[in-house]
């Protein structure tokens, strides 16, 4: 996918301005938020903490992290051993070159698809298109974008910027069917009408792709997280399954995913468990009936090796629960496609400049209050907002910056190493601020900062410091 | 116990009445407070930035204008999360300044926790006729885990009653520079902070950090309300400047 972050500030604008999106938001906060308390504080049935489990699950991820290469070769290894085939990818071109290949040679003309962002980095869509072969996403919320020709704006909820009226109008264009008016209670509806139309192209598809949430290296499996039950035809019916996922995906047991899903669900959508849970290992054996006669696993780089040992490494701990990007209060102004590539919320600010160029996504790691309800909520302690600082700081490095900003940080600096000349300064400044201010003691145009008295107020101050009145009283 | 009054900058320039606010409480309450000549900026909008070296040299300067002090008091959940969690790992590597502003850091209070955790009065001066809601300022409340605090104090003003508002610990929008920089999403995510505000219908909206204070008022007088008050927590806790 090519990233349009550049553009995040304009992007970013037409959405906080686009009122069909921000009602759509406004509906779906509240439940994610909602949702995940519920879903943690509902540990404490099962005896469990989450600040414990929280610490479990991080150090399951770290102890992946820190050794990523000998865990691959574990993984490699076992799922050779269960009849898969196991190939590496550098960057989305060689996915999608591999993805066609593997197409071409078994006589693909349409690929059924489950929820994959590692595709979406690749941009698999267009590139099997331009090949000739048909991709069907076959998750709900991936059906909705990829007819609407978008891509999606939340790593779980792909959808969740469309309102309802949206995707009904989408449905009757592309079901050949007349609109209708429609209310919540007609969901069901859409939803059986979607799977009416997906259920013909799960039969007729040759090939399935999937991501996978994690990779067991101890079995060499695929762990599937869904809810909606389409990944399970995606990965069995096709007679070929590809998954596509991250190399950082690893866990080393059973035993830790267990650890894992305590969590992930939870983070993500306040269940205890999602309503599939599957475990995919090789192909189908002689004596079974169901699966694919061909597995293939690509396990994809695309910036992440280069990760591991940096300053960003805590990044590779995530698994993608979206818990960041709904606590995000930032997000939840914008959406996710004011990001511009594939990721948005905090991770995107994160993952986006790391994996396409910290000098293509400059407004990203600044696209952040501090607020760290991210990083609070996050079930495998990421930092978050310590990441961004650290972009920032590179940023700086390199200046990067605007000339404008980087002389204003200077000066600013300069004068506040300097506390006499401070003073004076800012007693001339209170006295300006004063004097711009109205009767009500209210600032409403500041040339020096528009982005603040555009949409607000500042409250003006009384014209003197409080370091000038401070000596004043102590030479009283 | 001699203490250091940390008045921060925006205060100083923008709304001194905190600073006094600070400043009446604490000799109310029997401390000697000094607030030490030099101090400009914590440093905190360089860190921020990115700009590690600036950062650092301001760092240095607050630590030297405030190590010899008992205590470093600050009415401010942002700056004092500043120099108590980002000054130590700004100048770990500064063999001359690790020790010091680990040291400044360990004595580093903002101000709810300080009357709260170290002072513990017994009656506070302050009195306010008329309900409040209190917003939560991210720093405070993430960075230094002050959330009991500030509403335990104003439990005990005379004629006070605290009504929570929803999402009180959600950002306001403000962010230092973010607000600045992006000023129509942080006038989206202020808007939802003013609505909680107007649903709760307060006579007043406190908090312990002037910047989002300056961020709430800012938008609720520019939306209309010019009703309710907007107030730190120090000035409802110091009671009226005596005439």
């Amino acid at each position: 996918m090519h990233s349009q972050a550049m553009f995040f500030r304009a992007r970013a604008a037409a959405q906080v301005g686009n009122k069909g999106l921000q009602k759509a938001l406004e509906k779906a906060k509240p439940l994610f938020v909602g949702k995940r308390a519920k879903g943690i504080a509902g540990l404490a049935d099962d005896g469990l903490d989450f600040t414990e489990l929280r610490a479990a699950c991080t150090a399951i991820r770290r102890r992946v992290v820190d050794d990523l290469d000998v865990w691959l070769e574990i993984f490699e290894e076992r799922a050779r051993a269960g009849g898969a085939e196991v190939l590496w990818a550098r960057d989305g071109d060689e996915i999608c070159r591999q993805v066609i290949d593997i197409a071409q040679r078994h006589g693909v003309s349409k690929v059924v698809k489950s929820k994959s962002m590692l595709s979406e980095e690749a941009g698999l869509n267009e590139a099997l298109s331009a090949a000739g072969i048909q991709p069907v996403e076959t998750d709900l919320g991936e059906y909705i974008v990829q007819l609407a020709g978008e891509a999606p704006s939340h790593i779980i909820a792909p959808a969740i910027h469309k309102t309802l009226g949206e995707v009904e109008a989408l449905f009757a264009e592309h079901h050949g069917r007349p609109g209708q008016a429609r209310t919540a209670a007609d969901i069901p509806l859409l939803a059986a009408e979607a799977r009416a139309v997906l259920r013909q192209h799960f039969l007729s598809a040759e090939m399935g792709i999937s991501g996978a949430n994690f990779l067991i290296a101890e079995s060499g499996s695929a762990a599937l997280v869904t809810n909606e039950g389409n990944g399970r035809m995606v990965t069995t019916l096709p007679k070929v399954h590809v998954v596509i996922t991250g190399i950082e995906k690893i866990v080393p047991t059973l035993e830790n995913f267990a650890t894992l899903m305590r969590l992930l669900p939870r983070s993500a959508t306040g269940q205890s468990i999602s309503n599939y849970v599957s475990l995919l290992t090789g192909t189908r054996g002689a004596d079974e009936t169901e699966g694919p006669e061909k597995t293939v696993f690509i396990l994809v780089d695309n910036g992440r090796a280069a990760l591991a040992g940096s300053d960003f490494a805590d990044m590779l701990r995530c698994i993608r629960c979206g818990a960041c990007m709904n606590h995000c209060p930032v997000y939840f102004s914008l959406g996710g496609h004011a990001y511009g590539w594939v990721y948005p919320g905090p991770m995107g600010s994160v993952l986006t400049p790391l994996y396409t160029g910290i000098e293509n996504a400059l407004d990203l790691p600044h696209a952040s209050t501090g607020c760290n309800q991210c990083g609070s909520v996050c079930p495998v302690n990421i930092p978050l907002p310590a990441l961004m600082h650290r972009l920032r700081e590179i940023q700086h490095e390199r200046a990067l910056r605007p000339w404008r900003e980087r002389f204003a940080l200077r000066a600013w600096g300069w004068l506040a190493a300097r506390p006499g000349l401070y003073r004076l300064l800012t007693r001339l400044t209170a006295r300006y601020l004063c004097w711009l201010a109205d009767d009500s003691g209210r600032i409403r145009v500041l040339g020096l900062a528009p982005g603040w008295t555009d949409e607000r107020d500042l409250p003006a101050p009384l014209g003197k410091t409080f370091h000038e009145l401070y000596a004043a009283r102590k030479r009283a | 116990m001699r203490l250091a009054l940390y008045v921060t900058c925006l205060v100083d320039l923008m709304r001194p009445s905190i600073g006094f606010a600070s400043l009446r409480l604490l000799e109310n309450l029997g401390c000697e407070v000094v607030v030490p000549p030099g101090q400009t900026c914590c440093g905190q909008p360089a860190w921020s930035a990115g700009n590690r070296d600036l950062a650092g040299d301001l760092a240095r300067q607050a630590i030297a204008g405030l190590e010899s002090y008992d205590y470093v008091v600050i009415p401010s959940g942002s700056c004092a999360d500043h120099i108590r969690n980002a000054y130590p790992q700004l100048l770990t590597a500064d063999p001359a300044w690790a020790a010091r502003a680990q040291a400044v850091a360990g004595r580093t209070y903002e101000l709810s926790s300080f009357l709260n955790e170290v002072l513990k009065p017994e009656s506070l001066p302050g009195e306010f006729s008329g309900s409040v809601t209190y917003h939560d300022s991210c720093k405070g409340l993430r960075g230094l885990g002050i959330k009991q605090q500030p509403r335990a104090l104003l439990a005990r003003v005379r004629g006070l009653s605290l009504a929570e508002m929803k999402d009180c610990e959600e950002c306001c929008g403000f962010g230092g520079a973010f607000a600045v920089r992006f000023g129509d999403i942080s006038t989206a995510i202020v808007d939802r902070k003013c609505e909680s505000i107007a649903a709760v219908g307060a006579d007043a909206v406190v908090g312990g950090d002037l910047g989002c204070l300056l961020n709430i008022e800012g938008r609720l007088r520019r939306r209309g309300d010019l009703r309710t008050q907007v107030l730190h927590l120090a000035e409802v806790l110091a009671g009226p400047e005596p005439r």
